[in-house]
């Protein structure tokens, strides 16, 4: 819709500000994604949620 | 027991949010097994009028659509015959239509596809989708009929009447697909094709196990956020279980990349293909999800250039109303030669043995 940011492309814009933090969650994940347990990568996921937040923040 | 019905009370489109059981008073006996509800008509019909009223976005997200009706029309094409009646069940924008009218990619010179096409039929639940591309100009060069239907469960067609039914990327939204393929059997003249592409099997599994594996880790627990689809090996049976005759099954994958997960999502929506599953999580995903899910998703399945590959499996499948003039397979017993003969003469002799017949396609 024009003249309107939708929510969802404003969360992709400041995703994508945390590559570096997004790689490293998934790369924890992978590491053993045949056995997830909830939490298994919490250190990780904070640190990507703290960047987003961060980065929403800035605009 | 409350026998007063309010239905005729609710405005039209009020009504058609309400699920079937809410409106419906009077008793029904339904004959066989009873139907499984997996998808929410309502739900389908909803999305699918809110991603046609927003008619810039939603052409632009009609690649799939067109792609897989292109190749669709090349399979038309491979059938030596005229079809003056044709139906499209679940037309979607009448993609089938539009790509009868340019011509092939093989033969641009031999001029439209459809040319063998009589009048098209498009039946299609949402009429603003149906009625989206109307003013387009390809409307005044194919005779096309737009025909919104009130369920895609029921075609609402006298038997014998068409030629060929024709299906693209909608039968994965149909609950009782035995039922609508046996009713296409039903409505085809005899001797006639049914030629269906359906999305299937593996379609989107990147997504599906992206989601999956955030939702174990941020919430514990796994939810619904994509259909579950046919796979190929029940489609062969389901159109034998239909009465159709002669079955040809093919498997085709359509690789696309997305910069990253939410415009694979958004486009889905734009579709109207976003999920509407009976039993799904009511409300959208959580963000917590999401951001994990571009995570694993970039890293489990990324391309090394930093975009991220949607596989849609397309399951064509063609079967042939029966009739008495249709060729049949022998009966048992009644082959001439052995065919482990023939396959040896040609092992020795150093040519390419083609012992198979190649028999669905040689119509």
């Amino acid at each position: 819709m024009p003249g309107r940011t939708r929510p969802i492309d404003k969360f992709a814009t400041a995703v994508a500000n945390c590559s570096k933090e997004t790689s490293a969650y998934g790369k924890c994940i992978l590491a053993d994604y045949n056995n997830v347990t909830k939490d298994k990568c919490v250190t990780e996921f904070l640190k990507l949620k703290n960047c987003y937040l961060a980065s929403a923040k800035k605009r | 027991m409350n026998t007063f019905s309010i239905r005729a009370f609710i405005p039209p489109v009020t009504r058609r949010l309400l699920p079937l059981r809410a409106t419906r008073r009077y008793a029904v006996q339904s004959p066989g097994a009873p139907t499984i509800e997996i998808f929410s008509q309502q739900h389908k019909w909803m999305q699918k009028e809110r991603a046609a009223r927003d008619v810039e976005t939603s052409r632009r997200v009609d690649y799939l659509r067109d792609e897989v009706a292109s190749r669709l029309c090349e399979r038309i094409l491979d059938i030596n015959r005229d079809f003056p009646q044709v139906l499209d069940l679940g037309a979607n924008a009448c993609n089938i239509a539009r790509q009868l009218t340019l011509p092939s990619e093989d033969a641009p010179e031999a001029g439209p596809r459809g040319r063998r096409i009589g009048r098209i039929t498009a039946a299609e639940t949402s009429s603003s989708l149906l009625y989206r591309d109307a003013d387009l100009p390809f409307n005044s060069q194919i005779p096309l009929t737009r025909d919104v239907i009130p369920t895609s469960e029921i075609l609402p067609y006298e038997a014998n009447t068409f030629d060929a039914v024709l299906s693209s990327l909608s039968l994965h939204w149909i609950n009782d697909l035995p039922s609508v393929l046996a009713q296409a059997n039903h409505i085809l003249k005899p001797d006639a094709p049914f030629i269906g592409v359906m999305l299937g099997g593996d379609s989107l599994y990147e997504l599906r196990t992206s989601l999956q594996l955030a939702e174990l880790d941020r919430r514990g627990g796994v939810a619904t956020h994509t259909s579950p689809l046919a796979d190929v090996r029940d489609v062969g049976g389901l159109l034998q279980k239909a009465g159709f005759n002669l079955l040809t099954v093919d498997v085709d994958d359509i690789v696309v990349d997305y910069p990253d997960s939410f415009a694979l999502m958004k486009d889905l929506q734009a579709m109207g293909e976003s999920n509407a599953v009976v039993t799904r999580e009511k409300g959208p995903i959580r963000r917590d999800v999401l951001l994990a899910a571009e995570g694993i998703y970039r890293e489990l399945h990324g391309n090394e250039d930093g975009s991220l590959p949607a596989t849609f499996r397309l399951i064509y499948m063609i079967g042939w109303k029966a009739s008495p003039t249709q060729a049949k397979p022998l009966e048992r017993g009644t082959g001439m030669f052995s065919i482990k003969d023939y396959l040896e003469k040609g092992r020795v002799g150093g040519g390419e043995g083609e012992g198979g017949e190649n028999g669905g396609e040689s119509k």
